[in-house]
């Protein structure tokens, strides 16, 4: 059981971005994944989702053994894949309960009868510090940075995937949104439901961690992950930035 | 000798000929009051010579539109006039309470309607209005009855000779509906206005309704056009809006898909008189709106909501035409349109603001959809604005559904057909939410997740 990426090389407009990636991220843990702009991260995302812009040349995606390239994007959804985006498309016309009542009943049809549904979103609006009103607001159109973030969380939160990857979710975000954020993912964490959940947090700075500590820290750089370790690794970049890991790894590989 | 009495025929062959419109005249008069007549002899041989000489405007056919407005086949419909008893009325039931308080609620009942099948009104036991001062008539009976609440209107909104379609409703008219509410009187019920044709008979119906609302009135009038087979449907709608006055016409046409349906509407708003349009275009193989707001008085509001959906190999064309004529005056258009399969629109959208009319405020949003690739809709919005000081926008887009809307529906497990119907029918709700009463719009919702199911391209 877990979400395995490897040997994962994918392109963008014929420019290779993603170089041989090799990730194993298992029931439970979280993983944070940092890296300057421009390093590949997003990229990885999208790719693993199977956007199509982003093309696979080479490698593999398994979700507790189902191979996620080649599947449409509802196919691995429905798999337990879940991405937070960093800039999510609004849908006008569409309200933001319509929204999630149908990604709902599409990943898990029937499981939830109406009135325990509408029980549901309203508690995990209240974590998340969200007006009711919020819901009849058609996707997205109109929304801030925060209530784009807030709406992504409040799709995980409803939607419970079984591997959730948040794309750079902490950027934009005010410290109340930012805590607002953190709250909805340690109550997803939490139940009984989420508990397995496990996450691959893509981020630019480590403050995000300071509210879901990362069991895994990942630095990726020019479409390679350079270094695994701890947590203490994310307090590292925050002292020292990324130049130190940069001149550490062209020195071993020179 | 004993005489032989021949039954008098109860429908002529129409196509639309001087030896057709001789027969209609002779058939009217042998109807006599039992007809649905509403225009003298002498104006429908003007308007039928009018119809063989005005230009055709429009309907040319291109790379995909397929109809010739000029060579429109004719073959095998029937023209009558008149009217039949009936024990019920075919009235939709009772609406839900309505949950908007500030728009004239489609409440609990119908505030009267009339119901025609092709052209021949039914009577019976219909809903009525709740105050008698409130009339909802045939235009025949209206022109007997009412004369001097008639008059001042007919004709004089829209131009019966306009163009070909107008003229030729006003040569062959054969039944039609008029609705007065008084000065200050508050209809909140709608009045409901059903055209209907059987499959039995292909019907050549030309309707001419005439509104009139006195100053401060206030009052919906739902009109529906539905039922089987390939009729031709041409009709006049005008209305009065009186000084202060507010008037909602609703338009949903349902029309079989072989039905070819044409209407030419107008109004003319006094000082701070409010209209609303609402039309939803979704039945008939062809179908031909012009809506034209006149805004006369200062203060005056024209507002008109659209939307059309083709699928098959439907057509629709659309014109929504406002004239600032006077100052202070304001127009809000927004129109919404798609297409799938084979389907075809195009929509002509004008603003003119005269001269004088300074100080006028217009907008003219206008978007399209396309859903397959052998759909096609053109828009062509236009400004013409002629006054100093006055503030206009018009945009215009056509396009397909856009990608990333897809990937990130799709990315939450929905599928692309489901994401493409969410998204096609969320593109819609502008026009939709703008449609008053919930159970209306829940209506025109269904209807138009109908016409994605029965498409067989959508992408």
């Amino acid at each position: 059981m877990s979400l395995e990426i490897s040997g994962l090389r994918v392109a963008v407009e014929e420019k290779e971005i993603l170089k041989g990636i090799d990730l194993d991220v298992r029931p439970g843990k979280v993983h944070a994944l940092m890296g300057p702009n421009g390093s590949g991260k997003s990229t990885l995302a999208f790719a693993m989702s199977g956007h199509p812009n982003y093309k696979v040349l080479d490698g593999s995606v398994r979700l507790d053994g189902e191979e996620l390239i080649g599947l449409a994007p509802d196919k691995r959804a429905k798999a337990g894949l879940f991405l937070s985006f960093q800039y999510p498309a609004a849908i006008p016309g569409v309200s933001v309960a319509n929204f999630i009542r149908s990604a709902r009943m599409a990943l898990r049809p029937d499981d939830l009868p109406p009135a325990k549904f509408r029980k549901m979103i309203f508690d995990q609006l209240d974590v998340l510090d969200m007006d009711p009103a919020f819901l009849s607001r058609y996707v997205n159109d109109g929304f801030s940075g925060g209530e784009k973030k807030r709406l992504e969380m409040l799709q995980l939160a409803m939607l419970q995937p079984k591997y959730a990857v948040l794309d750079e979710t902490d950027s934009g975000l005010d410290v109340d949104a930012l805590q607002s954020v953190g709250r909805s993912i340690n109550a997803l964490r939490a139940t009984e439901a989420g508990a397995d959940a496990a996450f691959l947090i893509i981020t630019h700075y480590p403050r995000i961690l300071s509210y879901i500590p990362a069991d895994v820290v990942h630095i990726m750089m020019d479409g390679r992950i350079v270094k695994t370790g701890g947590p203490e690794l994310a307090n590292l970049i925050e002292r020292e930035g990324y130049d130190k890991i940069r001149d550490e790894v062209a020195s071993s590989v020179a | 000798m004993p005489s032989i009495t021949v039954p008098p025929p109860t429908a002529i062959a129409f196509v639309p000929t001087p030896g057709t419109l001789e027969a209609a005249l002779a058939f009217l008069d042998r109807a006599g009051a039992g007809s649905g007549s509403a225009v003298a002899a002498a104006d429908r041989r003007a308007a039928f010579a009018a119809y063989g000489v005005l230009p055709v405007a429009g309907g040319f056919p291109g790379r995909s539109w397929r109809y010739d407005y000029a060579k429109l086949p004719f073959d095998a419909l029937q023209w009558s006039s008149g009217r039949r008893s009936v024990p019920t009325m075919p009235f939709a039931a009772p609406a839900a309470a309505d949950l908007d308080a500030d728009r004239p609620a489609l409440a609990t009942e119908n505030a009267g309607g009339l119901v025609h099948l092709g052209a021949t009104l039914l009577e019976g036991p219909g809903p009525t209005s709740t105050d008698p001062r409130v009339i909802v008539t045939s235009l025949a009976d209206a022109l007997r009855d009412h004369a001097e609440l008639l008059t001042p209107v007919l004709h004089q909104i829209v131009d019966p000779h306009a163009d070909r379609f107008a003229a030729l409703t006003t040569a062959f008219q054969n039944c039609g509906a008029f609705v007065y509410v008084p000065d200050d009187v508050v209809v909140e019920a709608p009045i409901q206005l059903l055209f209907v044709n059987g499959e039995a008979q292909a019907a050549a119906v030309f309707p001419h309704v005439a509104i009139v609302l006195g100053a401060g009135a206030r009052a919906t009038v739902i009109e529906r056009h539905a039922g089987e087979g390939d009729a031709f449907v041409c009709g006049i709608v005008e209305a009065h809006v009186g000084a202060g006055a507010s008037l909602d016409v609703v338009s949903i046409q349902q029309a079989d898909p072989e039905a070819r349906i044409f209407a030419s509407r107008g109004a003319r708003c006094e000082r701070d008189a409010t209209m609303r349009w609402h039309l939803a275009e979704l039945g008939g193989g062809l179908a031909r709106s012009v809506v034209t707001t006149a805004l006369t008085g200062e203060g005056a509001a024209g507002e008109a909501s659209a939307l059309f959906f083709t699928g098959a190999t439907q057509h629709v064309d659309l014109t929504v035409h406002t004239d600032h004529r006077v100052g202070q005056t304001t127009s809000n258009t927004v129109v919404r349109s798609a297409a799938t399969d084979r389907g075809q629109g195009r929509f002509f959208g004008n603003i003119a603001i005269r001269k004088q009319a300074h100080g006028s405020d217009a907008s003219l949003r206008d978007d399209a959809l396309l859903l397959s690739k052998a759909a096609h809709i053109d828009s062509v919005p236009a400004l013409e604005i002629a006054a100093n000081d006055v503030k206009a926008f018009h945009g215009a887009t056509v396009g397909s559904v856009d990608d990333e809307q897809l990937f990130y529906a799709r990315s939450r497990g929905i599928t692309r057909p489901d994401a493409l119907r969410m998204i096609a029918l969320g593109f819609f709700e502008p026009v939709v939410s703008r449609f008053p009463g919930e159970r209306l719009r829940d209506e025109i919702r269904t209807a138009l997740d109908a016409k994605i199911d029965a498409a067989t391209e959508i992408d």
